[in-house]
C-alpha cells in the first residue's frame, strides 16, 4: 500500500456519522427502552450500543435430538469497537453470529441490532437489513468465483440500489484501501488466500455498515496473513463494530473484548459478571470510554 | 453487474459442462422440429388432398331422381331448399340444377340442363371428375342468363348434325311432346336454342347433355320455381360430415342426400392420427427438454447453494437471485435450440423421414404405407418454426427450472456458511 492510500485510509474503512441516532426509542419492541440496550456497566454509559441480546436461545431438532445451540443470551455491544467471540467448535460462537447478523433467527428472545428488533421481521425484512446494516466476512471468503475483485466488492451495493459509476468508483477506492488497486480485474482464484480475504473485507465495507461479522476470518489462512487481516480488522474497528469469531486464543487477544462461550452460554474467567453483561477484556477496554 | 449478467456468465463457467447441457438439450429440440415438419408436411399434403377429395354433397327430392319429365321421377326440391342450405355453417357453395331430359333415337335420350354460368357443369353420374371441357365455340357466361342458348356435348351434336365450325350459326329446337319410355310429353311449344359451344367430357352419356342458364330452362320448360338437385360443396371434407347431418336436420323428409362421407371420413381420421402422433412427439420432446432442465438446475443449484447463501447474506432479493438464474436456464435452452435446429438443417430432412417411417407409419391404415416414402419432409425455417422454438424456450426453461427456484427461495443465507 503506497504512502497515499495510507492517508485515505481512515475516510474510506471508518464511519464518519454517528450510529448512535440509529438506536432510536421508536424502533424498541415494547418493554425494551434505548436505555436498555446500552451497557450497564459503567464503562459502557457513555457509549451507545450497536447490539442488545436479551434472553437469546437458538434450539435445533436433530431426529429426536434437541440441541441448545444458544441458552439465554443476554449481550450488549457498543458502537465501535471489535470483539473477539471465542469458544471451541460447537460451542454456539457461529450461531451466535448468524442471529446477530439476522441469517438465523432465534429460537427466543429479542434481538436488537443498530436500533433495529429482529424478531418479528419478514423475510424481506431480513434482507434488507442485511444490505444495509451489516458486512460478513466469511471463513472461506465466499467471493463468487466468475465475477472479479471489483464486481465483488460492487456487489453489496448493486443489491442497495447503488449506482453504477459510484459503486465502481467505491469499489476501487475500497480495495486500494486493503491494497488491492493492482487486482481489480483478478478472478478470486488468482488471487491468494490473504488478497482474496481481504477482497471479502472491502466487500463487507461496500454499503459502509455500522456492523462487521467476521466468521473465523483468518481460518483459511496462514498466521502471518492471518495476523494481517486482524489488523486490518481491527483498523476497520475504530469507527465501526466488529465481531470476530475465533478459536484463536492469541488473535482473540488483539480485540478490545472478547466474549467466551461454552455450551451455548456466555461465561467469563471473571465469573462474578452479570449475565447480560459479558466479561470485558480489561486490557482491550480503553478505546470504549 | 446485475443478476441477468450474472447469469448470463455462469452459463459459462464450465465449457464440458455447457456442451454436453447443448447436446442434451439439443436432442428433444431436434426431436421437436422432426416432429413439427412431419405434422407440417402432413398438412401440407392434406392440403392437397383435400384440393382433390369430393367434398360436394347432392341433394334430390326425396326417392326422385329430379328430372322434370321424368316418368315417377318428376317431384323436385322445393325452392326454399336454396335458402335452407346456404345458411348452414361450413357450406362453401349451393348450386341449384333442373333437369329433364329429351328423346334421342330409339330408347336412346339426352340431358338437358338448366344451371347458373357461373357454376359447375356436372355430367349427371360422374360428379365433377367428369367436367366437360368446351372444344368448339365458348362456354356460357353471365350474359347468356334468360337468352336462348346452350352449350352441347360432342355425342349430342353429332345426333343432332351440328359440327364445331357451325358453332354462331347452329341451333338445336327442343320439342317437348316427343316421348320415351321414361319421359312424358310437356304441353308446350317447341324451343329453338342457339348453341354457342360445344363440349368434351370422356365419357359416353357425358357427351349425350345440353346445359343452357337457368332461368332459360324454367322459361322453356315451364318450371317456374324448384331445384332438380342440389349441389352443396363444404368448405373442407372434415366439415363435410357435419353439414351433412345438419343438412338432414335442416330439410327433414324433404330431401335425399348422396354424400362422400365415407371418403371424407377416412382422410380426415387418417390425417388426424398422423398430426396426433407428431403432437405426441413434440409434446414429449418438450417433455425431454423440461426434464433436462430440471436436473442440471438441480444440479446448479445444489452445487452453488454456498453461492446463493452468499447471495442472501449480502442481501440480494429472492427475486433478483432468481432471474439469474433463469437467465442461465433460458440460455441454456437457446443454446440447446441453436444445437438442435442446426442438427435439423443439417440431417433434419433424411432424419424425420427415417423417425417417419419407423415411429409413424406401423400406426396408421394401410392405404398410408406409402406415405413415408412420399412426403416431402424438408427442413423448413420460417417464423413459426422460431415462434416454436422460442416458445419450447421459455416453457422448457421456467417448467424445468420450477423445482429449483422454489429451492433457491427457500435456501437460507446460512447456506454461505456451510460452504465453509
Amino acid at each position: 500500500m503506497n504512502k497515499t492510500d495510507t492517508s485515505d485510509r481512515g475516510t474510506l474503512l471508518t464511519r464518519p456519522r454517528n450510529h448512535a441516532r440509529a438506536v432510536g426509542r421508536e424502533s424498541l419492541p415494547a418493554g425494551v427502552s434505548a436505555k436498555d440496550c446500552r451497557p450497564t456497566t459503567t464503562h459502557y454509559l457513555a457509549v451507545p450500543s450497536v447490539i442488545a441480546l436479551r434472553d437469546v436461545s437458538k434450539i435445533y431438532q436433530r431426529g429426536a435430538q434437541v440441541v441448545k445451540a444458544l441458552d439465554g443470551i443476554n449481550l450488549t455491544v457498543p458502537e465501535r469497537g471489535m470483539v473477539a467471540l471465542v469458544g471451541a467448535s460447537g460451542s454456539g460462537k457461529s450461531s451466535l453470529l448468524h442471529v446477530i447478523g439476522a441469517m438465523d433467527r432465534p429460537t427466543a428472545g429479542e434481538v436488537i441490532v443498530a436500533g433495529q428488533s429482529l424478531s418479528a421481521r419478514s423475510e424481506a425484512s431480513l434482507t434488507s437489513f442485511r444490505r444495509q446494516t451489516v458486512g460478513f466476512v466469511f471463513q472461506s471468503f465466499n467471493l463468487i468465483p466468475n465475477l472479479d475483485a471489483l464486481e465483488n466488492v460492487m456487489l453489496p451495493m448493486e443489491f442497495n440500489g447503488v449506482a453504477r459509476d459510484a459503486r465502481r468508483r467505491r469499489a476501487k477506492e475500497l480495495l486500494s484501501r486493503v491494497g488491492l488497486a493492482q487486482r481489480l480485474n483478478h478472478k478470486p482464484r488468482e488471487l491468494s488466500g490473504g488478497e482474496q480475504q481481504r477482497v471479502a473485507i472491502a466487500r463487507a465495507l461496500a454499503n459502509d455498515p455500522p456492523l462487521i461479522l467476521a466468521d473465523e476470518p483468518t481460518g483459511n489462512l496462514d498466521s502471518k496473513t492471518g495476523q494481517m487481516i486482524y489488523e486490518l480488522l481491527k483498523e476497520i474497528a475504530t469507527e465501526r463494530t466488529v465481531i470476530v469469531v475465533t478459536h484463536a486464543e492469541p488473535l482473540a487477544q488483539l480485540a478490545d473484548r472478547i466474549v467466551y462461550i461454552k455450551d451455548g452460554r456466555l461465561t467469563s474467567h471473571d465469573e462474578s459478571a452479570a449475565p447480560h453483561d459479558p466479561p470485558l477484556n480489561q486490557e482491550r477496554s480503553k478505546p470504549y470510554v | 453487474m446485475s443478476m441477468v449478467r450474472i447469469g448470463v456468465r455462469n452459463l459459462w463457467r464450465s465449457k464440458l459442462r455447457l456442451v454436453l447441457v447443448a447436446a442434451l438439450i439439443g436432442t428433444p429440440f431436434f426431436l421437436l422440429l422432426v416432429m413439427e415438419s412431419i405434422g407440417d408436411a402432413v398438412q401440407r399434403q392434406t392440403d392437397v388432398l383435400k384440393e382433390s377429395v369430393n367434398n360436394t354433397l347432392q341433394l334430390r327430392a326425396r326417392g326422385s331422381m329430379g328430372h322434370v319429365n321424368m316418368v315417377g321421377n318428376e317431384d323436385i326440391l322445393p325452392q326454399d331448399a336454396l335458402a335452407k342450405v346456404k345458411s348452414v355453417d361450413h357450406v362453401a357453395k349451393a348450386e341449384p340444377y333442373l333437369l329433364a331430359m329429351t328423346p334421342t333415337e330409339g330408347h336412346n335420350f339426352a340431358m338437358v340442363v338448366g344451371v347458373d354460368p357461373d357454376d359447375t357443369r356436372r355430367l349427371e353420374s360422374h360428379g365433377e371428375a367428369g367436367n366437360p371441357k368446351i372444344i368448339a365455340g365458348r362456354d356460357l357466361t353471365e350474359a347468356d342468363r334468360g337468352k336462348r342458348v346452350a352449350i352441347i356435348g360432342q355425342g349430342f351434336a353429332k345426333w343432332a348434325g351440328l359440327k364445331p365450325q357451325d358453332i354462331g350459326q347452329a341451333t338445336l329446337t327442343l320439342d317437348f311432346k316427343r316421348t320415351h319410355p321414361v319421359i312424358f310429353a310437356l304441353d308446350r311449344p317447341p324451343v329453338t336454342l342457339t348453341i354457342v359451344g360445344i363440349y368434351a367430357s370422356g365419357y359416353v352419356f357425358g357427351d349425350m347433355q345440353l346445359f343452357m342458364p337457368l332461368d332459360t330452362f324454367r322459361e322453356v320448360y315451364g318450371v317456374r320455381e324448384g331445384i332438380s338437385w342440389l349441389y352443396v360443396r363444404a368448405d373442407s371434407a372434415e366439415h363435410l360430415p357435419a353439414v351433412e347431418k345438419e343438412l338432414r336436420a335442416t330439410l327433414g323428409n324433404v330431401a335425399d342426400i348422396i354424400s362422400p362421407t365415407t371418403v371424407a371420413e377416412f382422410q380426415t381420421t387418417a390425417t388426424r392420427a398422423v398430426q396426433r402422433l407428431a403432437s405426441s412427439g413434440i409434446a414429449l420432446a418438450a417433455a425431454l427438454m423440461v426434464i433436462v432442465i430440471f436436473f442440471v438446475m438441480l444440479l446448479v443449484v445444489r452445487e452453488r447453494a454456498w453461492e446463493i447463501g452468499t447471495f442472501k447474506a449480502l442481501g440480494a432479493s429472492n427475486s433478483g437471485i432468481v432471474i439469474g438464474f433463469l437467465t442461465e436456464a433460458v440460455l441454456m435452452c437457446a443454446i440447446g435450440a441453436l444445437t438442435g435446429a442446426l442438427l435439423f438443417a443439417l440431417g433434419g430432412g433424411p432424419l424425420a423421414q427415417l423417425i417417419f417411417g419407423l415411429g409413424i407409419t406401423p400406426f396408421l391404415p394401410a392405404h398410408y404405407n406409402t406415405l413415408a416414402s412420399t412426403l416431402a419432409l424438408t427442413p423448413r425455417f420460417g417464423p413459426a418454426t422460431l415462434g416454436i422454438l422460442i416458445m419450447a424456450c421459455l416453457f422448457a426453461a421456467i417448467a424445468g427450472s420450477a423445482w429449483s427456484i422454489r429451492q433457491i427461495i427457500r435456501l437460507s443465507p446460512m447456506e454461505a456458511i456451510r460452504h465453509e
